[in-house]
């Protein structure tokens, strides 16, 4: 029993050693995958070979993932608005609430989450993993190496106008949205006969706050910058082939969305505070 | 003339490459042979600065090229053209916009001289009526083709080939041969190929170098390659029946 009774301690001190050195082995994974995401940025954010080049490709950047992202938020942004108002009139039926109140509450909802971190997750989803693939499969194919050969700086070329392009248009994108959203939940309110567009109209003026639009707009550049730098990260490093290429942009996706969720914390507290 | 003087290459503590010794000869086509997974691919890949070396040295000429930063082999790489195995070609431009890639980025042409490059290089490895084509509509023969326009399009001084028969049917595969060696006699390029086919070998290889799990086991000319005591190189030169069947008829 004794010999049992030992072995029992031995075996805990062999699995607890075990659980320190895994847990120092992803801790050293962590910090060697951050340190190469620094150094990518480095080169990312280099002087550019030639800037037409670049300027050429930051057009074509805000047509993939701006211009070809509108459909997809105003479709989103209509129907949470509606949701949100709906919602909201079915849980404030009380006749001491002020009617006015559930366009109120479908406007700050848009603003201050919807159109920013609740857009980023779709954008993570959709402009990550399309970012992540591309690069990825550039990788893979060789055609990452055939840029560096001609001496040009592959990652500066071809995320910088991803960057410059997303930061750009994503407040667009959440301009949109905001819009969209509250003319959803304006539709929806009237068509179910639960506000009338007067008392909607009314909602949606009544204590407007501007700076909410300023601390959504800051939180969507914040938000832009993660998706396309950490998808792009994940993309540019892939080593392998198509399987490796589609584990990549669900990491894009995955991390992305992760950090958008942990900055919305972060940034919420700074900025509202 | 690029000159690799003991270079050494592992990934992850596995040696790939041990105490390379090579010089390639300007205006000859060098080739780089051995079975799949001798250690080719990542000894051209050293040679251009794409995968880190971890001693050794790689001369263009009197540069120490592996100890540029990225500014100085930028120039080196402005000379340089690339094959690569899978041609590599930019899925989102056109056969007419890859050729010209190199040419937007580093000069300062106006864009007719860049569509006369542009047309020039096409017609040099015989593409016709293709510029507005994307990769995808091309077959392998052309994808080829279009990649060997656009490594020419700087007029480089060193061209790299890595396998540029893969996937390719004989014909084609000779076609591209000729190519390869019409172009750097003409231009009097410092050509590295890699490659395992023995067609190739017989076909243009000036210059051969055998490379056998990390090790250069051999060098010499096509015409030295049947007669080698190298017992890895015979049984890699004379791997089918028909060779073997040669060699002992000694026809």
């Amino acid at each position: 029993m004794q010999t049992g009774f030992k072995n029992l301690i031995k075996g805990n001190t062999i699995n607890n050693s075990n659980f320190v050195v895994a847990k120092d082995k992803r801790m050293i994974k962590f910090l060697t995958q951050f340190g190469r995401y620094i150094l990518l940025l480095k080169k990312v954010f280099s002087k550019p070979e030639k800037p037409s080049l670049y300027f050429k490709q930051t057009m074509s950047e805000f047509v993939n993932l701006g211009l070809n992202s509108i459909g997809i938020i105003a479709i989103i942004s209509f129907f949470m608005g509606a949701v949100i108002t709906l919602q909201t009139a079915y849980n404030t039926e009380n006749p001491i609430y002020p009617k006015y109140l559930i366009g109120l509450g479908c406007r700050d909802s848009m603003i201050l989450e919807f159109s920013s971190t609740i857009a980023a997750l779709i954008l993570a989803g959709k402009v990550g993993s399309n970012i992540a693939a591309e690069i990825g499969t550039m990788r893979v194919s060789e055609q990452i190496d055939a840029l560096e050969i001609m001496g040009v700086n592959s990652a500066s070329y071809l995320i910088l106008p991803k960057i410059i392009a997303t930061l750009l248009f994503n407040p667009i994108l959440t301009l949109i949205a905001i819009i969209v959203g509250i003319f959803g939940g304006g539709i929806a309110g009237t068509l179910a006969g639960v506000i009338t567009l007067e008392n909607f109209t009314y909602g949606i003026q009544y204590a407007f706050i501007p700076y909410y639009i300023v601390y959504s707009l800051i939180k969507t550049v914040f938000f832009a910058f993660i998706i396309t730098t950490v998808s792009s990260f994940q993309g540019y490093y892939v080593e392998g082939g198509s399987l490796e290429v589609g584990r990549a942009s669900t990491k894009a996706v995955v991390y992305s969305s992760v950090l958008i969720l942990l900055f919305n914390v972060v940034l919420t507290q700074v900025l509202l505070s | 003339m690029i000159k690799v003087v003991n270079l050494n290459k592992s990934f992850n503590g596995k040696p790939v490459l041990e105490n390379i010794s090579i010089t390639f000869e300007t205006g000859k086509t060098n080739l780089i042979i051995g079975r799949s997974g001798s250690g080719k691919t990542v000894l051209l890949k050293s040679i251009v600065g794409l995968h880190e070396i971890e001693s050794g040295e790689i001369w263009y000429e009197n540069v120490l090229f592996n100890k540029l930063n990225f500014t100085g082999k930028k120039l080196i790489r402005s000379e340089m053209g690339m094959l690569f195995q899978g041609s590599a070609l930019f899925d989102s431009l056109t056969v007419e916009q890859n050729v010209r890639f190199p040419l937007d980025m580093f000069t300062d042409k106006s864009q007719e001289e860049k569509i006369d490059r542009v047309n020039f290089c096409l017609n040099r490895v015989d593409i016709k009526n293709a510029n507005e084509l994307f990769p995808s509509e091309l077959s392998g023969g052309m994808k080829k083709r279009v990649a060997i326009a656009r490594a020419i399009a700087l007029n480089p001084k060193y061209l790299f080939c890595d396998e540029p028969n893969s996937g390719l049917d004989p014909i084609t595969a000779i076609l591209i041969d000729a190519l390869i060696k019409k172009l750097t006699e003409e231009y009097s390029m410092t050509t590295i190929v890699n490659t395992h086919d023995m067609n190739s070998v017989m076909e243009i290889g000036e210059k051969i170098v055998f490379i056998s799990e990390g090790l250069k086991c051999w060098e010499g000319n096509k015409n030295e390659i049947l007669n080698s005591d190298c017992e890895t190189l015979n049984d890699f030169v004379f791997a089918n029946s028909l060779a073997k069947k040669l060699r002992t008829t000694g026809k």
